[in-house]
């Protein structure tokens, strides 16, 4: 819920702890902001971009509104990237129907008068000046004074929890610190969008998992329109308000992380966020959303997610995610449940849970135990409800 | 590997002893010889001041101060040349052939003798030269321009191409390091072109300015061919002092001449160290340019 959230900002603002320190960083948001619950913060109209003969955006449209948690989630070579650059300006799109921030066509205005800043993968923090310098070279370059610049560029420090960090040289920093040295300097001219290119990708696991919340502590707290690319799902799921899934240049499936987790609409979106058992299927009946699909001979009911409605007889897909399912010794009882026979295979186990293989009539199946005693039988059922049992596109 | 890189405790006075050797000591036999004589063809090892009192009486200062000026002006012009030509080179350029040949082209001064390819100027240069006669056959000027050759401004123009690629090279191969995302970075950040040459760009490439300023102005103050060839015997500089006094066997006046050189050179780095280390430490300028 963008607009609401967008509403909201002001008095998040004043109950979040880093608020009264993120003074010097916020946005101003008076006008913007409220015409923003109509208007769109960002506009990229089928913007078509190729390097060579490889095309990096085949008409790719997206719109972000004012306050929004936008990830762009995609593998590497599927046009993320490029159109994060597109926005900034620091690449020309070969072609673009309009590309508008805040209302405003930009598309021929060059990166520098553009009002977004961009937290680089590498963090491109300039080596010969302090920490101090980096923060406030935004305001250097538009004429802030020096003692009103340096007051927002400690503003902002303290903001990434690094006031004393001011007079630090570059390449005595963490790799953390870097990273959020590069936050604050793409904070401080308070941009109408900040612009994330894999800013965690360098990190190791645990830093990155305090780095997502940090974030979204400050997305909360300045009510900044935030446009993040990533490849991890994992982080795509925990900050975003919304996600576009891209694919070779073109959109796979925009949706809230709820939408393309639990109801992907290809077998690709799927896969992607982590769905274990994809099998190809049969339609055999569709009504409204359940639809009724047949595997080898088996017959399954799950629920509709695809794209465009097939026809009975046509080629779907149906996908199962290894934790909703469930093992037993007797087949259980109920409406609404897909039941298979098997024999229990392998089993990994993961600290947490233990991934066990299931050998069925429709092949391997794997399921997730999270109470390792459940089940140790040789012969058993794999069953789970139709509610997760996803039948999309091919 | 890196390990084995680390010099032993053997290395570095290895290096020093040699390097004094080789360069430091012969140095100081030229400025001691500066305080000797020459008495039919023999060495008087007498200390004297005689050779320095005529240096200074004979007018030869002139000469120093001269060459300093030249030197100084040449580089510059040199570097307000080199820096954007690099700067294009580097960053600009975007095509590879294009780049290689260029490259080539800039070390053809480099296996060309000096004395051959500044004798060309002249015929292109005189009052009966190339220029002369266009400009007069097209009505231009009405009578041949005569301080195109032997003068200041042909010693100028002569020292332009032979000076230019030890100006250029560690420009261009500095900013060939600097990666394209500090660039972009400012940009993004709203540094205007301009902003972005002067706050990261520069910077960034000093390194490369300061090594070009060292390889120019150091064999610009030696230099001999150009004012000989193109000056015509009014622009006399000390590399010429040296080499007539050495022709007439003068060694004690050749080597208090070079003891000017060697002083005037040590104060113009000392100067550019000075300049340079308020804001930049040399030894570190380089670890800078690395993420």
């Amino acid at each position: 819920m963008p607009n609401g959230q967008s509403a909201l900002a002001t008095p998040t603002m004043e109950r979040a702890p880093a608020a009264g320190q993120a003074a010097g960083a916020v946005p101003d948001r008076e006008g913007p902001a409220r015409q923003g619950n109509v208007q769109p913060m960002l506009e990229v109209i089928d913007a078509v971009h190729a390097y060579g003969d490889v095309v990096a955006l085949d008409n790719v449209t997206v719109t972000a509104a004012p306050g929004e948690f936008l990830t762009i989630l995609g593998e590497s070579g599927s046009g993320k990237t490029t159109l994060l650059r597109l926005i900034s300006g620091l690449e020309k799109p070969y072609k673009i129907g309009a590309l508008r921030l805040n209302g405003v066509d930009v598309s021929e205005v060059p990166a520098f008068s553009r009002n977004c800043t961009t937290v680089f993968q590498n963090y491109a923090l300039f080596p010969h000046m302090t920490v101090g310098a980096n923060v406030e070279y935004g305001l250097r370059v538009r004429g802030v004074p020096p003692d009103e610049r340096r007051q927002r560029a400690q503003d902002a420090l303290k903001l990434v929890r690094l006031a004393d960090k001011y007079d630090r040289r570059i390449h005595q920093l963490s790799g953390g610190e870097r990273q959020r040295v590069a936050l604050a300097r793409a904070l401080v001219p308070r941009p109408a969008i900040l612009l994330l290119d894999e800013p965690l990708g360098a990190l190791d696991e645990k830093l990155r998992v305090d780095m997502q919340v940090e974030l979204m502590e400050i997305h909360k707290s300045l009510g900044m329109t935030f446009v993040y690319i990533t490849h991890s799902q994992e982080e795509a799921l925990t900050m975003s308000d919304r996600i576009i899934l891209m694919r070779k240049g073109r959109i796979e499936q925009a949706g809230t992380p709820h939408e393309i987790f639990d109801r992907p609409v290809s077998r690709f979106v799927a896969g992607f966020m982590g769905v274990e058992n994809l099998m190809e299927a049969t339609l055999v009946g569709l009504d409204g959303d359940d639809a009724l699909v047949e595997v080898d001979g088996q017959r399954m009911a799950g629920a509709w997610s695809g794209r465009t409605r097939p026809a009975v007889g046509d080629k779907v897909v149906v996908g199962m995610r290894a934790e909703r399912l469930h093992i037993a010794d007797r087949p259980p009882q109920g409406p609404g449940l897909n039941v298979l026979p098997g024999r229990l295979d392998s089993a990994i186990y993961k600290g947490k849970y233990l991934d066990r293989t299931v050998l069925t009539e429709v092949g391997p199946i794997k399921v997730r135990l999270w109470d390792s005693s459940s089940s140790t039988a040789e012969q058993g059922f794999v069953w789970w409800k139709k509610a997760d049992c996803m039948v999309m596109s091919a | 590997m890196l390990d084995r890189l680390t010099p032993s405790g053997v290395a570095v006075p290895a290096f020093l002893i040699t390097w004094s050797l080789v360069v430091i000591l012969p140095l100081l036999v030229i400025v001691l010889f500066s305080f000797l004589q020459v008495k039919s063809y023999r060495v008087v090892y007498v200390p004297t001041l005689g050779t320095w009192e005529s240096v200074i009486d004979s007018g030869r200062w002139i000469v120093a101060v001269r060459t300093l000026r030249i030197a100084i002006t040449m580089t510059l012009i040199e570097l307000l040349l080199a820096f954007p030509f690099a700067l294009w080179l580097a960053k600009g350029c975007k095509s590879k052939p294009a780049k290689a040949i260029i490259i080539t082209l800039l070390t053809i001064p480099f296996f060309l003798d000096t004395s051959s390819r500044i004798i060309v100027w002249r015929s292109i240069l005189g009052t009966n030269g190339i220029v002369n006669t266009v400009l007069t056959s097209m009505g231009i000027v009405d009578e041949p321009i005569s301080w195109l050759l032997y003068s200041e401004f042909a010693v100028h123009f002569g020292m332009l191409g032979s000076y230019f690629p030890t100006m250029v090279f560690p420009i261009f191969m500095i900013m060939s390091l600097i990666d394209d995302d500090y660039i972009q970075a400012s940009s993004d950040l709203g540094a205007s072109p301009g902003q972005t040459l002067l706050y990261v760009i520069l910077p960034m490439s000093l390194p490369g300015v300061v090594a070009g300023v060292v390889f120019t102005l150091v064999p610009l103050m030696a230099a001999f061919v150009e004012p000989q060839m193109l000056g015509g015997g009014f622009v006399n500089l000390l590399g010429n002092s040296v080499n007539s006094a050495l022709q007439e066997l003068k060694y004690p006046t050749a080597a208090a001449l070079s003891t000017i050189v060697v002083a005037l050179l040590g104060v113009c780095l000392a100067a550019l160290i000075l300049i340079t280390r308020k804001r930049f430490d040399m030894s570190t300028m380089f670890q800078a340019i690395r993420r």
